[in-house]
């Protein structure tokens, strides 16, 4: 990690600073869940305290807490050791308690300046020009690129969020909240986001990021707080003080267990599960998302996909399952041309897909009424559905795969995100297939399912399937795949066996450079 | 020659109505709100403008008042729908109903009863521009009235800090909510401030226009417009255009039959309707693509069946 | 952070449909008394006596007996028009050309009709009626349809355009080539005796109101128990996981469409052959529209459209009588039936449904 510029604050002399933010002993039950009990948390001037946890640890109740969302039930807020009671974000932001969110806040079809005018005080009559003047100045003093005139829409993901930080500072933030800010970014961009991190702890600002990624806790904080389950276990302490198990555990409260390493070889004359020949397709907004891109699984082999998001995954995802038209090229599953979902089904295709809730639920309908969705025909009775043999095989896949879906008759809306995810992984993981596509197949599960799920893959992999991954975490990349294969502005910039697994290298092609 | 000027013109005057309305829905569009009740406000503010008119003598007082009873209808509209969370196809259909029940109610003792109109005044040195003068220049003051309506529409949709507001609402209300403004607020303005000027072009129609009251007078024209505005892309500009384009369409029929042409007068009352049809079908996929976020999702969604 | 924010509170079933149940009487109660409060106030601005006037449309409807066939024959059409809505709707469609479907439907109707009941058997036009108004309506249905599937063009839209071209047809119809007195009001000829519909043994109801019935059962058949119905709310559900599902989907919103429109296109030969006898300048108005309205009523459920159906019905003959005998014009009922939707749609809804 040589990239990381500076040294953090020497804590000894930082005890006599104020800090901006002290919370004391925050709780925050709500019905049927203690969000929060007793979690004390400050973040000195100049300082960046990561607040870690795993997705349900209570992290996103404590920053709603922060930033006047919430009202703690009890316990209590100081800012520059001034106690405080919060009924809004509007006050939290007087305050200079900067949020940047994680699905940054931003309205796509308008320009930077006219995001910032709704946040800045601007008067009734909009001055788009000096407005951008004023942008272009504070773009430059905290070391911000941003191009003031530039519709959101058009800029990448860590452009957008350097305007969300630099709007936040603008408003007058002393402390910047990051929540969790790197799930979208390449190893690089990550990096340039450190560098903004750094600087801004050099000119004093406060810092709290949160995250559940270990090595970004090493890379940049001068402190860490670890929640589980509602409840700090580590409380602002010296990343260095700890081990990676030693965090880990205090994450997740057990020692949890590794990927199998040990597994069966690729059989290099496997029949191709998956086979595309110089595909190239449009994306929705109609430019070239996929360009020539030729690619084999072959059954009994799982093959990795990283990429920054936006580089034809999903095109990628949608072309292999029958979803998407390609301009040019072939798609073979099973050798069997795959034009439809239709016929991508008939050949042996499930696909677990990268944003169930917007392309594979279906709202008002029940769990059950999910299970033949799956693009197989329906089982007939007369003129209707067999729904009695559904919900047989429903209970028996359940049982077989472990993943234990809500009960049947709830309907989708009432789930969350993880349970939705399950009921999908659940139908399409439950029987032997020749191609298995799935996109981010953890997303929104916690660390118990993750693994789970990542055993089925790899089990269907042992049963003769193609897997094709698409995933962000490259950790979980390089422990399950065979091989991986790197999506950039929709060509594949490289492909990467397990011996040359490596972050930087990855991350490398990931941002289109020469493997 | 003389027939195309006759019929711009005649355009020009009948597309104000539908204008008007148009430049208020595209207000309430934007912020992400569909008002099918804009025929409803039309045929409020046509009736109460020319009640007012026949009782005043005053059809400036006409229109205002017009203008606040379409307001008051898109209101209620706007309270339907956002607050108690209505769907925007029925509550703007029951608002028709209701302007239909109201304007057959208390409309009828005003038929037949004359009114002073707004009077035709040509703007002296433009009037006398050969071809555009006479259309664009020998109107009333309503019309001119429009000319400045357009562009104020632009400046505050864009220029100001309401506007940013309403365009946001209507793009992504979490980042309004982020920033402390009440959406709901926004939404209910912008859709009353939408029903004012649907009410401003029905009393345009009554007292500057066909100079009468008829149950049932507007005809469809604020559909045209909310389909109008659809398919100008929620541009003010792109409005006024489509206003005066389909303003020429229902005036060439009376004008080829004061000509002796004997074009079938149903024919021709249609081709508003057809050619807005037909726009939309052309343009196709890239209306609703480029429509507010916010508004998409009514079209999309469709009703809820539970 | 996806589909819930904070933590979901369960609860049995059964409570939370019970305490939903007794509530919701209530409110659909004082819903009620509200609309018919600011009716009214509307009455009173009017220089009329509500009392007077309440009294009126209570005696025309459920006094005097021949009020209760006026209803179920009013419905018929209502019905029909409102269940041309729920099928579009269960496939996340909004067919607000129900209108113009029935429209078409009746000039399809008429047109076989005309040309045939004067030498074919009263029986066989009746049949020919129900065909042609079925295709009728399906067809102006499917132009929506069509608009849709190819150029992306929402049918809401269309079909309330498509509304207004009906209109015009029907009046090119009935003003030149159909029109049966040049020099009195435009109509077209009326159906001969023996293609009328006929009533039910003696009791003057006619027997389009057993059409609505069979109609709303079949309808509520076919949604709930069969393959396509299933499909249909599937895609109206969400139309990307029906179609990752393999289903196809524009088929399936294309039949749901033209399904819609055959039952507005019964509605429109039923008013015809039923209760109007002939094409005529206000032929069948706003039958489509109060259809959706009572559809929305009705959330969208074929059976409770039936309900739905009589109270806009019942309404409609109410309005007719304040028209004879409290001389107010007959649309003045519509007001009544716009405050009892305000408060029906403001109050009685879920929050937070369709925005």
């Amino acid at each position: 990690m040589t990239n990381v510029v500076g040294a953090p604050n020497e804590s000894e002399s930082s005890t006599a600073l104020v800090p901006i933010l002290r919370v004391e002993r925050f709780t925050k039950h709500f019905a049927e869940v203690k969000a929060n009990t007793d979690v004390s948390l400050d973040v000195l001037p100049g300082e960046v305290h990561a607040l870690v946890g795993e997705n349900g640890a209570g992290k996103s109740t404590l920053l709603k807490m922060i930033y006047g969302v919430y009202t703690p039930d009890s316990g209590r807020m100081l800012i520059d050791d001034v106690e405080v009671s919060l009924g809004s974000p509007a006050e939290a932001r007087n305050l200079g308690i900067g949020m940047v969110f994680q699905d940054l806040r931003l309205v796509p079809a308008l320009s930077v300046t006219e995001n910032m005018a709704l946040s800045l005080d601007v008067g009734a009559i909009l001055r788009p020009r000096a407005l951008a003047k004023r942008i272009a100045a504070a773009s430059e003093e905290y070391g911000l690129a941003v191009e003031p005139r530039a519709l959101v829409q058009h800029l990448s993901i860590g452009e957008r969020q350097r305007a969300e930080i630099l709007k936040v500072l603008m408003t007058g933030a002393r402390l910047v909240i990051l929540d969790e800010p790197t799930s979208v970014l390449a190893p690089q961009e990550v990096q340039a986001l450190f560098g903004v991190v750094d600087r801004l702890r050099s000119q004093g600002f406060g810092i709290l990021i949160v995250t559940h990624k270990l090595n970004e806790v090493r890379a940049i904080a001068d402190r860490v707080t670890v929640l589980r389950g509602g409840v700090p276990i580590l409380e602002g302490v010296k990343p260095s003080d700890y081990t990676d198990e030693q965090l880990i555990t205090a994450m997740v409260g057990h020692a949890v267990p590794a990927l199998p390493v040990e597994r069966s070889a690729v059989d290099a004359d496997a029949e191709h599960a998956l086979s595309l020949e110089s595909v190239s397709s449009r994306g929705d907004k109609g430019h070239e998302a996929l360009k020539s891109i030729s690619l084999t699984v072959r059954r009994g082999e799982l093959v990795g996909v990283a990429g920054v998001a936006g580089s034809g995954q999903r095109e990628l995802c949608e072309v292999a399952t029958g979803l998407r038209d390609v301009t040019s090229g072939t798609v073979k599953i099973a050798g069997l041309a795959a034009a439809t979902p239709r016929k991508a089904i008939d050949a042996g295709a499930v696909s677990v897909p990268e944003d169930p809730v917007a392309d594979s639920v279906v709202t008002r309908l029940t769990v059950l009424e999910h299970m033949p969705l799956d693009g197989r025909p329906f089982p007939r009775r007369r003129w209707g559905i067999d729904w009695a043999r559904i919900k047989s095989k429903t209970a028996e896949s359940n049982d077989r795969l472990g993943l234990r879906i809500a009960p049947i008759g709830r309907k989708l809306f009432e789930l969350s995100g993880g349970n939705i995810q399950r009921v999908i992984l659940t139908r399409e993981l439950s029987a032997d297939s020749t191609l298995v596509v799935a996109a981010y197949p953890s997303r929104g599960l916690d660390i118990s399912n993750v693994r789970r799920t990542q055993q089925v893959l790899l089990d269907r992999r042992a049963g003769g399937a193609g897997v094709l991954m698409i995933s962000e975490d490259l950790d979980e990349l390089m422990a399950m795949a065979d091989r991986i294969v790197v999506l950039h502005d929709g060509h594949l910039s490289g492909e990467v066996l397990p011996a040359d697994y490596d972050r930087q290298h990855i991350g490398r092609l990931m941002l289109g450079g020469v493997a | 020659m003389n027939l195309i000027i006759d019929v711009l013109t005649a355009g020009v005057r009948g597309g104000t109505s539908i204008l008007y309305a148009g430049l208020g829905e595209t207000i309430s569009e934007r912020a992400g709100v569909i008002n099918l009740g804009t025929e409803g406000s039309m045929l409020l503010g046509a009736l109460a403008a020319y009640m007012v008119a026949a009782d005043t003598g005053n059809p400036w007082l006409g229109v205002l008042v017009g203008g606040l009873l379409g307001a008051m209808l898109s209101l209620l509209h706007a309270l339907l729908v956002v607050w108690r969370g209505a769907n925007q196809f029925a509550s703007g259909l029951t608002m028709l109903f209701l302007a239909l029940g109201l304007t057959s109610l208390f409309g009828a003792a005003y038929v037949g009863r004359t009114i002073t109109p707004f009077e035709v005044w040509a703007i002296p040195v433009l009037s006398d521009i050969p071809f555009i003068g006479p259309i664009f220049f020998e109107q009333n003051a309503l019309v001119y009235l429009s000319y400045l309506a357009v562009p104020a529409v632009w400046f505050l949709l864009f220029r100001t800090k309401w506007g940013l507001l309403i365009r946001t609402a209507g793009e992504r209300s979490d980042a309004l909510t982020v920033n402390g403004y009440h959406v709901k607020r926004v939404r209910i303005a912008a859709v009353t401030a939408g029903g004012f000027l649907a009410g401003v072009g029905g009393a345009q129609l009554s007292i500057a226009y066909t100079n009468s009251w008829f149950e049932n007078m507007v005809a469809g024209r604020g559909f045209i417009a909310v389909a109008l505005v659809i398919f100008a892309s929620w541009s003010p500009i792109k409005v006024m255009g489509g206003a005066y384009l389909f303003g020429a369409a229902l005036a060439l029929g009376p004008a080829l039959q004061a000509r002796g042409v004997g074009i079938n007068q149903f024919a021709l009352h249609v081709i508003p309707f057809v050619l807005t049809l037909v726009v939309l079908a052309v343009l196709g996929r890239r209306t609703i693509s480029a429509a507010p976020a916010e508004l998409k999702r009514v079209f999309e969604n469709g009703p809820p069946t539970t | 952070m996806t589909l819930t924010d904070a933590p979901p509170t369960a609860q049995p079933e059964w409570l939370s449909t019970g305490k939903k149940a007794a509530p919701a009487v209530v409110r659909w109660a004082v819903a009620i008394l509200c609309a018919l409060a600011a009716f009214s106030v509307i009455i009173v601005f009017k220089g009329a006596s509500p009392l007077e006037v309440f009294g009126d449309m209570w005696v025309s409807t459920f006094v005097r007996p021949r009020s209760l066939v006026e209803i179920l024959n009013t419905m018929a059409p209502i019905a029909l028009a409102a269940l041309a809505v729920v099928v579009p709707a269960r496939a996340g469609m909004s067919n607000v050309g129900g209108e113009g479907q029935l429209i078409v439907g009746a000039i399809a109707a008429a047109g076989v009709a005309l040309a045939t009941d004067q030498f074919l058997p009263g029986e066989t036009v009746m049949v020919l009626m129900l065909l042609a108004g079925i295709v009728g309506g399906a067809a102006w249905a499917a132009i929506a349809g069509m608009l849709r599937l190819v150029f992306q063009v929402n049918e809401a839209v269309s079909t309330l355009l498509l509304n207004f071209v009906a209109l015009d047809l029907l009046l090119f119809l009935i003003y030149q080539p159909w029109r049966e007195d040049p020099s009195g009001q435009p109509t077209s000829r009326e159906l001969v005796d023996t293609a009328k519909l006929p009533e039910i043994s003696g009791l003057g109801i006619g027997i389009g109101i057993v059409i609505a019935v069979v109609a709303a059962i079949a309808v509520f058949f076919v949604l709930k128990y069969t393959r396509w119905g299933f499909k249909l709310s599937v895609v109206g559900g969400n139309a990307e996981a029906a179609r990752r599902a393999g289903l196809h989907v524009p088929v399936l919103i294309l039949s749901a469409l033209l399904v819609g429109g055959a039952l507005a296109g019964i509605a429109g030969m039923i008013q015809f052959a039923g209760i109007e006898y002939k094409l005529r300048a206000g032929f069948g108005l706003q039958i489509g529209y109060i259809g959706f309205l009572a559809s929305w009523l009705a959330r969208h459920r074929p059976l409770p459209v039936l309900l739905a159906s009589f109270v806009f019905a019942a309404l409609a003959v109410a309005g007719d009588s304040l028209q004879l005998d409290a001389q107010l014009p007959a649309a003045t009922v519509s007001i009544l039936t716009a405050f009892i939707l305000i408060a029906v749609l403001g109050f009685t809804q879920k929050k937070g449904a369709a925005l």
